[in-house]
């Protein structure tokens, strides 16, 4: 115990020194920013730097509320990776909240402390850490949420928050369907934790394209079978849904089908058409299931682990005096098992089974980030 | 006492009716009448067998099976049961662990990291080499135990209580999590998935036959070795044990290397079961294992339990879940089917329901003759 408490004192005393340092030191950056623009070049930036990319120097900073696995982990090299393109951008800096509410809070404090200039942050905890987001905004932190929708609104609480829209993804999904399924058939959707908004959207999105297809029916739970995205739970509830219904023609998941198969196996059923996002472990076991599947057919959606481009380059853009980028996120298709385009099912050999294809990470870029 | 602990042994059962006795003493004379119609009661708490706990949670599981088969007969199906019975010996294994510790007077909040751990170890140490589970197995268990020895040490030497060091444990042992994994799952190999899916014998799955190969094991070693006798006996009261001459300690760090042990084999079954386990695996064990030992009438203050009544219980939870699951009600309802179980079989062994009768009987004594009378 001591040892911890005196430990802890020193990380304090340790981040309060380097909070007064990047102060000064963002001071010292804002002056040199400020001479830059005045002096000469900006007919040589536009050579190699993007528009987004202004003069002023930043320290730019990614809060996650949580970063422990495949996809946060390429997203974190993604964000990197586009922040790098940006010669304003001088420092980096990543917290991870653990998925925990009050370090995902105490991180945006302490960044906002630090004098980061800007800021992107997902919001795991949702409206919890809205209160972090508005005073870093107030502090002055070009302050981005994105892909969570943590409440609040733009202009008010943070400059803008970067969204996408599920219920497209939903729409992709079910018009695939509909065409695999020849407009009818039973399909078992499978989803996270109960009335998250993430499956919420994407159910209302498929809605919207089967309205028009009456023999087209969910199975089980409405809206979605709850598997709070747990590879066990998953599993779990796809057997009870094989094991009541004896026909089941499509499964839609948006986590992990890969780590659920068994299911099917030990119900000695044939996996049928499953709609999904993008993973390389899916891809690669596709041709191994499908030789005992004949009916097994694949579409993906993009995992967007590229989404948070997006939100560094609308960050850096706003702190550095660049040109505003588009904020629209697409969901687009990536694979299709039946016609092949945009991509036939892509897998990636020298990639670890849970990395992603759709990234727009090199691939060994994305095999270093999930070392 | 026997209501708050229904697996009296003779001599707990002779404490029980002295102090039943003690009570009746204090009881005015003008009540006396009422003590007669106790007779009835009396010898049906005398009926109880010496394993009560196993059996009242064997019947609800026997009936709990019945009602699955007239409300949605298909949580029945040879399908469901082959879905269901690989996770209800997990968490039977798992609950087995917890009874261990729990029997001592303590809690195991460090499941989740221990089943975590030994997942993560068997799917990364491998990496989808079959040849290599053995290995893995063995640091596994060598990471396992060795946690559980240390948390044994902390809880009986240094005197932590066993809450505390079994939280700061779990978080020690999910940062071997991250370590080893970087938050990333990995495929299981072949070799283990063949060996957790396979049967055994008239489509018997491994995992149910490890299950109830441990539990067996187990409850033979507590029931019938003295080191099993003792170690109930220090559960019970480590300081009548002491004065009896025996060494709480040891047993009591026995107790968490045991528990250990048993997370260990439960993630190691859990990583062939399951295709790609997540690395946090192991976070959905922690209260249905606490709830199954519970259920299966083990008191929370320590002592006697009852690890066959655990396992069972862990096979009640279990096919519950699996009978929600299919009727395909809103999770809300869900949750509160499981609630109002938990509430029903916890309310059976806690609830002091003779003494409940008893007061509310002597509160209002008009009702008392037509039980009585028509019987005379």
């Amino acid at each position: 115990m001591p040892m911890t408490s005196s430990g802890s004192k020193l990380v304090s005393t340790a981040l309060a020194i380097a909070a007064i340092l990047g102060l000064s030191a963002c001071g010292g950056s804002d002056d040199g920013g400020a001479t830059a623009s005045s002096g000469s070049s900006a007919a040589t930036a536009s050579a190699d730097r993007p528009a987004w990319c202004g003069e002023r120097e930043i320290t730019f900073a990614l809060a996650d509320g949580f970063g422990d696995n495949s996809w946060r982990k390429v997203t974190v090299a993604e964000a990197r990776d586009e922040a790098s393109k940006c010669p304003s951008v001088k420092e980096f800096i990543y917290t991870n909240g653990q998925g925990d509410t009050q370090k995902s809070i105490s991180d945006i404090q302490g960044l906002t402390a630090q004098g980061v200039n800007a800021l992107v942050v997902f919001a795991d905890q949702g409206k919890a850490v809205l209160p972090a987001i508005r005073e870093a905004y107030n502090a002055g932190v070009v302050t981005v949420p994105y892909r969570v929708f943590p409440g609040g609104e733009a202009g008010k609480d943070y400059d803008a928050y970067i969204r996408t829209d599920f219920s497209e993804l939903g729409e992709l999904w079910a018009r695939w369907l509909v065409r695999v399924l020849d407009g009818r058939g039973n399909i078992a959707y499978l989803g996270g934790p109960p009335a998250n908004t993430q499956n919420l959207e994407q159910y209302e999105g498929m809605q919207r394209v089967f309205r028009d297809y009456p023999d087209i029916r969910f199975v089980g739970q409405a809206p979605y079978n709850v598997t709070d995205w747990d590879a066990a739970r998953t599993q779990q509830v796809l057997s009870a849904l094989l094991a009541k219904y004896p026909r089941i023609d499509a499964v839609a998941v948006d986590f992990g089908f890969a780590s659920a198969v068994s299911a099917f196996r030990q119900a000695r059923r044939e996996i049928p058409a499953v709609v999904t996002e993008d993973s390389n472990q899916l891809s690669c076991m596709y041709q191994e299931l499908k030789a005992d599947n004949p009916r097994f057919e694949l579409f993906t959606v993009e995992s967007q682990t590229w989404m948070v481009r997006t939100a560094v380059r609308y960050a850096v853009a706003k702190a550095t005096g660049g040109e505003l980028p588009d904020v629209n996120v697409p969901q687009r298709a990536f694979e299709d098992s039946v016609s092949g385009r945009p991509n036939p099912v892509t897998c990636v050999e020298t990639l670890p089974p849970d990395s992603f294809a759709s990234s727009q990470l090199s691939t060994e870029a994305q095999a270093a980030a999930l070392k | 006492m026997s209501t708050t602990n229904p697996s009296p042994s003779p001599g707990g059962r002779n404490r029980a009716s002295a102090a039943a006795h003690a009570h009746d003493a204090a009881v005015p004379a003008h009540e006396a009448p009422a003590r007669v119609g106790q007779d009835g009661r009396a010898s049906r708490r005398a009926w109880r067998p010496a394993g009560g706990a196993a059996v009242a949670i064997t019947a609800a599981t026997a009936a709990l099976f019945l009602v699955s088969l007239f409300v949605q007969p298909q949580s029945v199906s040879h399908s469901s049961l082959t879905g269901m019975l690989p996770f209800a010996a997990v968490l039977a294994i798992v609950a087995v662990g917890q009874t261990l510790i729990i029997q001592q007077g303590g809690i195991d909040l460090s499941v989740p990291g221990m089943v975590s751990l030994t997942v993560v170890v068997m799917t990364h140490v491998p990496d989808g080499d079959s040849s290599k589970v053995v290995p893995a197995i063995a640091l596994a268990l060598a990471l396992t135990l060795a946690a559980g020895l240390l948390a044994g040490v902390l809880v009986s030497y240094v005197g932590i209580t066993s809450i505390v060091t079994t939280l700061g444990m779990n978080a020690l042992l999910l940062g071997g999590v991250l370590e080893i994994s970087g938050g990333g799952p990995r495929q299981t190999t072949e070799g283990l998935q063949d060996f957790a899916t396979g049967t055994v014998a008239l489509g018997i799955t491994t995992p149910v036959v490890v299950a109830i190969a441990l539990t067996g094991v187990v409850w033979f070693v507590i029931k019938r070795t003295v080191v099993g006798r003792r170690f109930e006996a220090v559960g019970a009261s480590a300081r009548a044990a002491r004065a009896a001459g025996l060494a709480p300690v040891r047993h009591q760090i026995g107790a968490y290397v045991g528990a250990a042990a048993c997370y260990c084999v439960a993630g190691i079954l859990l990583a062939g079961i399951v295709k790609t386990p997540g690395v946090y695996q192991g976070e959905a064990y922690l209260l249905p294992s606490v709830a199954a030992v519970v259920l299966g009438g083990t008191s929370l203050l320590g002592g006697r339990g009852s690890v066959v009544a655990s396992a069972i219980a862990a096979l009640f939870l279990s096919q519950l879940d699996q009978l929600v699951m299919t009727t395909g009600v809103s999770s809300a309802v869900q949750n509160l089917v499981q609630a109002a179980a938990l509430a029903v079989g916890i309310a059976v062994h806690s609830v002091p329901w003779a003494r409940l009768r008893e007061r509310l009987q002597r509160r209002d004594p008009a009702p008392a003759p037509p039980s009585g009378a028509p019987a005379g």
